[in-house]
């Protein structure tokens, strides 16, 4: 699948349109992000096992932030699947990103992991690989939803109760991207305890990530603990949705979260 | 361990006793979790209600250094009822008549008058356990540091033999070890009685397969010092100098004031580490080591597993891998080494040490191995013990409970035990540099049953004198009935606020490991 993508990138490395693609490379064994300045060692370029949730995880947008705070005059192009692509429209809305620096090389999700992973269009605006699959409904919100509010209730106590606090959620998030976090503000929630403050402190996430999360799932799958808080997202986003009509990375770059429009000053 | 981490999602029936696993080994927890929605029984014995105590189906509260007498309770139960595994015992063990001797001895009622753990429940984890398909056992610290370690994990063996539960897939006993590369230390000959892979320094043939390998004339056929007998060694003057490697005994050992004497008198205090740690604050030579992302090789991990670490940067300033401080340290001795790089070293590891004997660098591309690994075409192995044990047949010890080293009285009223939080590692060198990890968690505490605080008058935050035979500190308190009443504990983390002032010197007379988890302390109300 990797051969067009390659082909792609060299072009964009040979032309002097980007300074290095952020992609995935695969070496001694593992698979794992890499920025490639050169395109001689294209070979190495991988897109990791598509079938399912896996290696061909990781916060590719997260790790461009960094290399563009550090570089900031310079262009760079990143791998984008649908849900990465979702995550670059709101990091340009929340003036993240520039879009003049960015190239996003897109590849489409296969069927397998567009289902594994309930997601809407699990392809990219534009894409040179991989062809497109229609998107799915969130199921596991739906199975949630169905159980009654105490069962609910328990079902959340209890997943949250597994947190170890590592912050893995928020670490790989590509939307937390604040210099300084809620989580860790002592006077909303109490530090030093396993498990952290039940539910105050998924909560807490959870609330921030109205309007915000693009539902790439990432943080699903690092978590340690196996709490499921792809559904719990998903869930806030639906809210959203329904009372806003707005979802994340699914509108175009610059259309403001509702809940970032203060709206009009109050009379006095 | 003698199973694979993995392997515990499968188990039927988990026990974990003396293992705060989600704070201490969290992935380790997460395979606990995954089993527990696969509807395995999970049960958890601990003196602290920890939080995976909160998850389990039973949770136990023995009294502090109890473990063989509540061991010998549920092997009581399961010899009485006959849900022991007699043809495993026939086949696969010796020493099992002298052993039921002794076991005879523990019925539940009298193991619950000693270990505080209601006879139903021990009954129940019998059930539980002996009936399982499949049980794992999980252990930490919470075993091992008392002066009846070796017996603890004795005990833990028997309970795993006596049920059949080892040699088989999520079976086993399974220790999980804390640093990254204690297991690979360990399996190096880093203990004063073994060379790689435990091959006895006492035995002749031995001596003199490591004497022609390093083309030494004689090599010591005495067993050397462990850490205690080092420390009353420098104490005594019968030991002079001390080279230190990555450890801080200022922090880590029991009674620290005694430590720190101690290390004083040592002519050459050499400490070798990343960071300038209170014992590299006593030495006469510092030398800088490199941190994991500036040096290359393996680190082998509680499942055995033989693991790659990669070269991320260049080491900072002067530091250079203790590989090579080492070489360079032995040539200027008189010994010269000429290794030119990890790989080569490991290679000479595979030629000595039978269970590394087919890893080399090439083979470790992604996953790693898992040892035992004796030649270029073995894949490793999952678990230990199948079919035969080590030493051929499973000894059976018969073992008696033994109170700890210190019990309470009139004047030290209160239990102490100490332990690991989820934010800080060990002493504290590396993660106490972490802004957020020092945010979480700043400075150590004192937990307390409320009931206990309300009799000494302190809130929580209040600040506490807590003092035993070997000195005092000075802690704020932390209200919980995570610790029973009577029974007080601290991480050990924090050297402004140190532990290991109060803990007991005492250790195994085997291991020598330290009574870490049980002394006598009084605790007062600070001005």
């Amino acid at each position: 699948m990797s051969e067009k993508v390659r082909a792609k990138v060299k072009d964009l490395l040979d032309s002097g349109r980007i300074k290095g693609f952020l992609g995935l490379r695969q070496a001694d064994g593992h698979l794992g992000p890499h920025l490639f300045t050169d395109g001689r060692e294209l070979d190495a370029l991988a897109v990791g096992d598509l079938k399912r949730p896996g290696d061909t995880r990781y916060p590719l947008n997260k790790q461009l932030l960094t290399l563009m705070r550090c570089d900031p005059d310079d262009s760079f192009g990143v791998l984008v699947r649908g849900c990465d692509e979702r995550g670059l429209k709101t990091l340009i809305t929340w003036n993240q990103v520039d879009p003049a620096k960015v190239v996003a090389v897109g590849i489409a999700c296969p069927p397998e992991l567009a289902a594994a992973c309930e997601c809407l269009k699990p392809y990219p605006d534009e894409f040179v690989d991989g062809g497109k699959v229609e998107g799915s409904t969130f199921a596991s919100v739906a199975t949630v939803d169905a159980l009654d509010l105490h069962s609910r209730l328990t079902h959340w106590l209890h997943e949250f109760s597994k947190c170890v606090k590592c912050y893995g959620c928020r670490d790989i998030c590509p939307m937390c991207f604040c210099k300084e976090c809620s989580l860790e503000q002592e006077d909303l929630i109490h530090t030093g305890d396993l498990p952290p403050e039940n539910p105050i402190f998924h909560l807490t996430r959870a609330v921030h990530m109205a309007g915000r999360c693009i539902d790439c799932g990432l943080c699903n799958e690092a978590c340690p603990a196996d709490i499921p808080l792809r559904t719990l997202y998903k869930k806030v986003a639906e809210i959203i949705a329904q009372e806003f009509d707005y979802r994340p990375g699914y509108v175009e770059p610059g259309e403001k979260p509702p809940l970032n429009i203060l709206g009009e000053a109050p009379e006095h | 361990m003698t199973n694979s981490i993995a392997e515990l999602e499968d188990a039927d029936c988990i026990f974990v006793i003396g293992s705060n696993t989600t704070s201490s080994h969290p992935l380790v927890a997460t395979r606990i979790f995954r089993a527990k929605e696969k509807g395995a029984r999970l049960v958890v014995a601990d003196p602290r209600q920890i939080q995976l105590a909160l998850k389990a189906d039973l949770y136990v509260r023995q009294n502090l250094g109890t473990d063989v007498a509540l061991l010998n309770g549920i092997m009581n139960v399961i010899l009485t009822r006959n849900w022991h595994a007699q043809s495993f015992i026939d086949e696969r063990t010796e020493g099992f008549d002298e052993f039921r001797k002794v076991i005879a001895g523990y019925p539940p009622e009298r193991v619950a008058e000693l270990t505080g753990v209601a006879a139903s429940d021990i009954i129940q984890i019998a059930e539980w356990y002996a009936k399982a398909k499949a049980a794992s056992i999980v252990y930490c610290m919470g075993i091992t540091q008392h002066t009846t370690g070796v017996d603890n994990v004795k005990s833990l063996a028997n309970l795993a033999m006596l049920t059949g539960q080892i040699g088989r897939e999520s079976t086993g006993v399974n220790p999980l070890r804390g640093q990254n590369n204690v297991q690979g230390a360990c399996d190096m000959g880093g203990l004063p009685n073994v060379y790689p892979a435990y091959q006895a320094v006492t035995i002749p043939d031995i001596q003199k397969k490591f004497q022609n390998a390093w083309a030494a004339t004689t090599l010591s056929d005495k067993v050397g010092l462990t850490i205690p007998g080092m420390l009353s060694g420098l104490a005594q003057g019968s030991v002079r100098a001390l080279y230190v490697v990555g450890e801080n005994p200022m922090v880590s050992d029991p009674d620290v004031s005694h430590v720190k004497k101690a290390l004083q008198k040592a002519e050459l205090l050499v400490v070798q580490d990343i960071f300038l740690t209170p014992t590299a604050e006593l030495a006469h030579v510092v030398l800088p080591g490199t941190s994991f992302a500036e040096k290359d090789g393996t680190f082998s991990n509680t499942e055995r597993r033989v693991q790659r670490v990669r070269k991320a940067i260049e080491p900072l300033g002067n530091a250079r891998p203790d590989w090579e401080i080492i070489m360079e340290v032995s040539t200027r001795f008189g010994y010269p080494m000429h290794y030119g790089s990890p790989a080569e070293i490991m290679e000479e590891i595979a030629r000595v040490t039978p269970s590394y004997g087919g890893i080399t660098f090439d083979r470790l591309d992604g996953p790693g191995l898992c040892w035992p690994c004796p030649d270029k075409e073995h894949p490793g192995t999952k678990f230990l013990h199948k079919g035969r044990f080590s030493r051929g047949k499973g000894l059976f010890h018969a073992i008696d409970y033994k109170p700890p080293a210190e019990i309470v009285d009139a004047e030290y009223p209160f239990w102490l035990t100490t332990g690991r939080v989820h934010v800080h590692y060990h002493t504290g060198t590396m993660t106490r540099n972490s802004p957020s990890l020092h945010a979480e968690m700043p400075e150590g505490h004192l937990e307390i049953h409320p009931e206990d605080a309300h009799r000494l008058t302190v809130r929580q935050g209040d600040r506490v004198r807590v003092i035993s035979r070997r000195g005092e500190i000075t802690a704020k308190v932390s209200l919980t009935t995570r610790v029973d009443r009577g029974v007080v504990f601290m991480p050990f983390h924090f050297v402004e606020c140190c532990a290991n002032i109060l803990t007991n010197p005492a250790h195994d007379p085997i291991a020598k490991i330290p009574e870490y988890k049980v002394c006598a302390v009084q605790i007062e109300k600070a001005a």
